[in-house]
């Protein structure tokens, strides 16, 4: 069973005049966390809506945990931090989660064991008790997140999640959703932040006009095939002569090498052939474009097409 | 129970409001009047003297005469100043419960939407119930205990106050979901209020009319809106004790909330948000 399971997803609106999203086909496994990449109006927010039931398809079906979206009930194993989330302003921290835990259907005693944690874990357990319209943004999201996580689901669709937060905030951020995978739950998460969704992601997928352009491991699409960085203590002058005559190519970047091989041998004879001349390897790394390199590079791709 | 905690949650947001402030406030002043300024006397069912801010009335008045104009005009006030107040004070609950991200948010919970919105409503007519019941139950005990006339109609007259607001409020909530305006469904429901004596009166304007259509249209109006002006007759009967000559008014009223209610939670079930 999948986490989530959309066939043909469809919406259109202004009588299809606004295609949001067109026949998208996606699975999202469980106890992972996986990102939802593309332009402004890709359809991103409105797919996450659809999932939720916050609008309706057009056409096509969806299922999250195994339960069809148009079953409420569902819900009840869902965590959603919506994208400019707005709490009641007339309640404090404790309150907010204490209402929004009730209407997932936790009991009292429940809530009151788990509010203080999770105060603790977003660090706003010294503001539990001041009214939210004294918070700032960052304090904002990051009660959005605890609210998210009032009910200890299984999934878990994060909008945004770290807009408003600071550099610090972000880390403490990634490392909670670390956390929740490596404790078996699954992570949607949309994100504008690709630096972010490149450290913490499994598997991406790209959407563009409301269709899906690709889907796979994050780090498969960011590694280059037989593309490596070999950092080397010495040997400057000589590397591109030798590169030159076992036909690598080879470029300097920064302190390091960029060598493209044809296969492992062909590697391994480059190695050998360093060693041979007494240059000292430091390392050799498989070599990786950033995810936002790969991101630019599709949608250019697709416009091209 | 989920529900419950929307009920809350908009009991909780009215009363952070201030007009429910003021209201509660108004409320608490005419039972403290109740309790102190008022000073009563009585000697086999006739008063032997009235005193107000510790000044006497000169004339006799019969006592249950004096009570029952007492609880007319706490049932009058409620039934004109309450209603006004608590459906200024409401009018924005349902456009603000629809805002993108209060309204995406709370749809995410395992909650159906014809919960979700009789949660708001509910509610709303819960935190105006909690006004009207709180002056009339201590007014009508203060009342009571000093003069030992426990009249049940001034407890009815809360009811029906209730239920024309609910009935109003069914009304706002229809309009406050296909238009997304609190000052617009205030209007539209500001001006059955207080057009509905006009209606009552149809009979008169007709003459005015050049057709007849005019008149069937008016006719249709009276039939199909609430009629706030009967149900404030029926309010003002029960308090004086009064037989009720009809209560089709209610009926029709009751109806009519009954139609806006399943109208909005159609509407809301279908929208996009």
């Amino acid at each position: 069973m999948f986490a989530i399971e959309t066939s043909n997803l469809t919406k259109y609106y202004s009588n299809g005049k606004v295609k949001a999203l067109e026949d998208l086909s996606l699975q999202v496994n469980k106890g992972q966390i996986f990102s939802l990449l593309g332009p402004n109006g890709a359809g991103k927010t409105t797919l996450i809506k659809l999932l939720l039931g916050i609008c309706h398809p057009t056409r096509g079906n969806a299922t999250l945990l195994g339960t069809s979206i148009g079953n409420y009930k569902s819900h009840a194993n869902l965590g959603y931090l919506a994208e400019n989330q707005r709490f009641p302003d007339f309640l404090n921290a404790h309150q907010v989660l204490y209402y929004f835990g009730k209407m997932n259907g936790l009991k009292k005693t429940l809530l009151l064991e788990r509010i203080p944690g999770l105060l603790q874990l977003v660090k706003l357990a010294d503001w539990e008790h001041v009214k939210i319209r004294k918070y700032s943004k960052g304090m904002l999201q990051r009660l959005a997140i605890a609210q998210a996580m009032i009910n200890d689901p299984e999934l878990l669709f994060l909008d945004e999640p770290t807009d408003d937060i600071d550099p610090v905030g972000r880390r403490e951020v990634r490392d909670i959703l670390i956390d929740l995978r490596n404790n078996g739950k699954t992570i949607f998460l949309n994100s504008h932040l690709l630096s972010e969704v490149e450290r913490v992601s499994d598997e991406i997928a790209i959407l563009k006009n409301g269709r899906l352009i690709r889907k796979g491991d994050v780090q498969q699409f960011i590694s280059v095939k037989d593309t490596y960085q070999l950092n080397l203590q010495n040997g400057e002058k000589l590397i591109f002569p030798i590169c030159e005559k076992l036909n690598i190519a080879v470029r300097r970047q920064q302190d390091v090498y960029v060598i493209s091989v044809n296969d492992d041998h062909h590697l391994n004879k480059l190695i050998d052939t360093l060693r041979e001349q007494r240059i000292i390897i430091r390392a050799v790394i498989p070599y990786k474009i950033s995810l936002e390199d790969f991101f630019i590079e599709i949608l250019e791709e697709e416009k091209g097409n | 129970m989920k529900i419950l905690a929307i009920v809350q949650l908009t009991f909780r947001e009215s009363f952070a409001k201030k007009t429910f402030i003021a209201f509660f406030g108004i409320s608490t002043l005419v039972c403290l009047l109740f309790i102190f300024a008022l000073n009563l006397d009585i000697v086999d069912g006739l008063k032997s003297s009235v005193s107000i801010f510790g000044k006497e009335t000169p004339e006799l008045v019969n006592i249950n005469k004096l009570i029952i104009g007492i609880e007319s005009a706490v049932a009058v006030f409620l039934f004109t100043g309450g209603l006004f107040m608590s459906l200024f004070a409401t009018s924005g609950l349902i456009p603000s419960f629809l805002q993108p991200g209060t309204i995406d948010l709370i749809l995410s919970k395992p909650l159906n939407r014809i919960q979700i919105l009789s949660g708001r409503f509910l509610g709303a007519v819960s935190i105006v119930s909690f006004n009207v019941i709180y002056l009339i139950i201590f007014s009508w005990l203060i009342l009571s205990f000093k003069t030992g006339i426990w009249s049940g109609g001034f407890l009815l007259a809360g009811i029906m106050i209730i239920i024309t607001f609910a009935i109003l409020y069914s009304l706002m909530t229809f309009l406050g979901i296909v238009t997304g305006s609190g000052a617009f469904s205030l209007m539209i429901t500001y001006l059955i209020l207080f057009f509905s004596p006009l209606l009552l009166e149809r009979d008169k304007i007709y003459a005015l009319l050049s057709g007849k259509f005019y008149g069937y249209l008016l006719d249709a109006l009276y039939h199909f809106s609430p009629k706030t002006s009967e149900l404030g007759n029926i309010t003002r009967l029960l308090v004086q004790g009064s037989p009720v000559s009809s209560w089709l008014p209610l009926w029709t009223s009751l109806f009519f909330g009954v139609i806006m209610y399943i109208i909005s939670t159609f509407l809301f079930s279908r929208k996009n948000f």
